[in-house]
């Protein structure tokens, strides 16, 4: 009986039709990790059978392309971002949430209100004032502009909202001082709250494109997503290697979501709660 | 009484302390940019110098055809696209929280892998797959399924298919697991009520469970919106600058195209900003009445 209930018509093709949504989403996924086994031709005719191109793609890719600097400007400037926006923004977060004023709610208000304002309409002045400061081609050119984040700045009040602040009141009589409570007692605490933060400030650095395309003027400052784009304008396109680009570009943010599971969907549904 | 007053006082110094770094880095790369565009604005770019045109460049885009067709092509994607993805993310929200009893898990974590690779990536992705020697054109040769491989990044019809088919891989997962944490707060009794009633699973899909996700749906379709207003990586990098001839431009890649590539004309440029600012704007204000609507109902 249970049997028969398990596998009705409608769950079988429930099944089929997931199982094709998996198959779709999945293959791209195969076929480049296959493809860096691969030479250029077979890559293009879909072989999903491992080659033995493997050390010739990699050795292309980090002697033409210079995959290892690309990456390293890549994780470098991504860290540095998470480090410095996660203090950043972790202590206005702080700041808007447990110490209510009518001012800095105004504040507040005014910064939501950017949100809506696209990348492209900020991208121009702000290449004007760079390229005024002769910062441009300067990994900082990138860094600073992405250190604040509105963003991180209303997913980290949301969760300021649940540390109670009869914790804090207890702190000041005890004479703890209000930055030793945010650093020793508050922040400690919210471990999972830094971690969606860091999780989303990375992935936003490393994935992006649009202003380091616009700043980055030589090969040497590249980042991965720059140095794959520039690839695709080659006139040949070594595929074997590109795939090899590829796949250690998605390989860190791959790693985080499958170890941190948790914060990574937070970090996503931040904005629904 | 007089303490007290200081002791607030010096929380409330506290919070400013708090909040100044953000201030600092928000005034000199949001508030400067956006103060010092009115500026840029009025003004015409010619090689290194620039001279005031006051709204000249607003009657210049007026007569751009390529500016319009640009915006015509984001409001295709944005009608088109989001609506095809949204649905696409329902049905498989429903048939992974109802349809099946096991491997709820992976199929998950499958669906919503995509969502790991950048838009760069995607596009890198697409075009090796759909170039016209491409993968899926070997396999449909190999299958006999065409005569002639499509032109997936040729035509002008089929490259704004693959910009959707890009954009609709990239972000269903992402969408469907909005909507599985938003169908897990649905009470499942109204179903068993439903099915007393004799409802078919069709019915019960687009007369409880649609009207309930509502707020999720009109979520997913705000940040959806905006995004399909930014549009930029998949044209310049998988459709290579917005072609074939224009056929899938954009308004931010025509607008960094202006800017940074053919003329260098800051001017225009960022008075064509201004038009996708306003869009987004005008978005924002419809859907944030519509959500706030459903809110309070």
């Amino acid at each position: 009986m249970s049997v028969v209930r398990n596998w009705s018509g409608g769950r079988v093709v429930s099944l089929l039709v997931l199982l094709l949504a998996v198959v779709v989403s999945v293959f791209p996924f195969l076929w480049m990790l296959v493809g860096m086994t691969l030479n250029p031709n077979d890559v293009l005719r879909g072989i999903l059978t491992p080659g033995k191109e493997f050390v010739s793609n990699w050795e292309k890719a980090t002697r033409n392309y210079n995959l290892l600097l690309f990456f390293w400007n890549s994780i470098k400037i991504a860290l540095l971002t998470v480090f410095f926006g996660l203090i950043v923004n972790s202590i206005a977060a702080y700041g808007f949430e447990k110490y209510p004023s009518k001012a800095r709610d105004r504040v507040f208000g005014i910064l939501l209100l950017t949100l809506i304002i696209p990348q492209i309409a900020i991208v121009i002045p702000m290449f004007r004032m760079f390229a005024f400061f002769k910062l441009l081609d300067t990994h900082a050119a990138i860094i600073l502009p992405s250190i604040m984040s509105v963003f991180i700045i209303f997913f980290m009040r949301q969760n300021f909202k649940m540390f109670p602040t009869e914790i804090m009141e207890a702190a000041r009589v005890d004479g703890a001082g209000e930055f030793y409570t945010f650093l020793r007692i508050v922040s400690p605490s919210m471990q999972a709250t830094y971690a969606s933060g860091a999780i989303y400030l990375f992935i936003g650095q490393w994935n992006s494109y649009l202003w380091p395309l616009i700043t980055i003027l030589t090969d040497a400052g590249k980042t991965l997503p720059i140095a794959m784009a520039s690839m695709m304008n080659a006139y040949t396109i070594e595929y074997g290697a590109l795939m090899v680009i590829v796949c250690i570009s998605v390989l860190p943010v791959l790693v985080l979501f499958l170890s941190m599971q948790k914060q990574f969907v937070a970090g996503l549904l931040g904005s629904v709660k | 009484m007089e303490k007290r007053g200081t002791y607030q006082q010096y929380l409330n110094r506290f919070g400013w302390k708090c909040v100044a770094p953000s201030m600092v880095l928000f005034c000199v790369f949001m508030l400067y940019p956006i103060l010092s565009s009115l500026y840029y604005v009025t003004r015409r770019w010619k090689g290194m110098t620039n001279t005031f045109i006051g709204l000249g460049n607003f009657v210049r885009m007026a007569h751009d055809q390529v500016f319009q067709a640009a915006i015509g092509h984001n409001f295709l994607f944005m009608f088109i696209q989001v609506p095809l993805m949204i649905f696409l993310a329902l049905i498989l929200a429903v048939l992974l929280n109802q349809g099946i009893r096991h491997f709820r898990g992976p199929i998950r974590l499958a669906i919503f892998l995509p969502s790991v690779t950048s838009l760069v990536v995607v596009s890198v992705l697409f075009r090796v797959l759909l170039q016209a020697n491409g993968m899926l054109n070997n396999v449909l040769l190999g299958a006999h399924l065409i005569s002639t491989p499509i032109g997936w990044l040729n035509d002008s019809g089929w490259a704004k298919v693959t910009i959707i088919l890009a954009m609709t891989w990239r972000w269903t997962g992402y969408n469907m697991v909005f909507f599985l944490v938003g169908l897990q707060s649905i009470d499942t009794e109204i179903y068993e009520a439903a099915e007393v009633d004799g409802a078919s699973k069709v019915r019960q899909f687009f007369n409880i469970t649609i009207p309930l996700l509502v707020p999720v749906i009109l979520f997913s379709a705000v940040t959806s919106t905006s995004g399909t207003m930014q549009l930029f990586d998949e044209p310049n990098i998988l459709t290579w600058q917005g072609g074939p001839a224009n056929a899938t431009m954009t308004a931010a890649l025509y607008i960094y195209r202006q800017a940074f590539f053919v003329n260098a004309d800051f001017g225009y440029a960022t008075a064509m900003s201004y038009i996708v600012v306003l869009i987004s704007g005008i978005f924002a204000v419809v859907q944030m009445r519509l959500l706030g609507d459903r809110r309070s109902k």
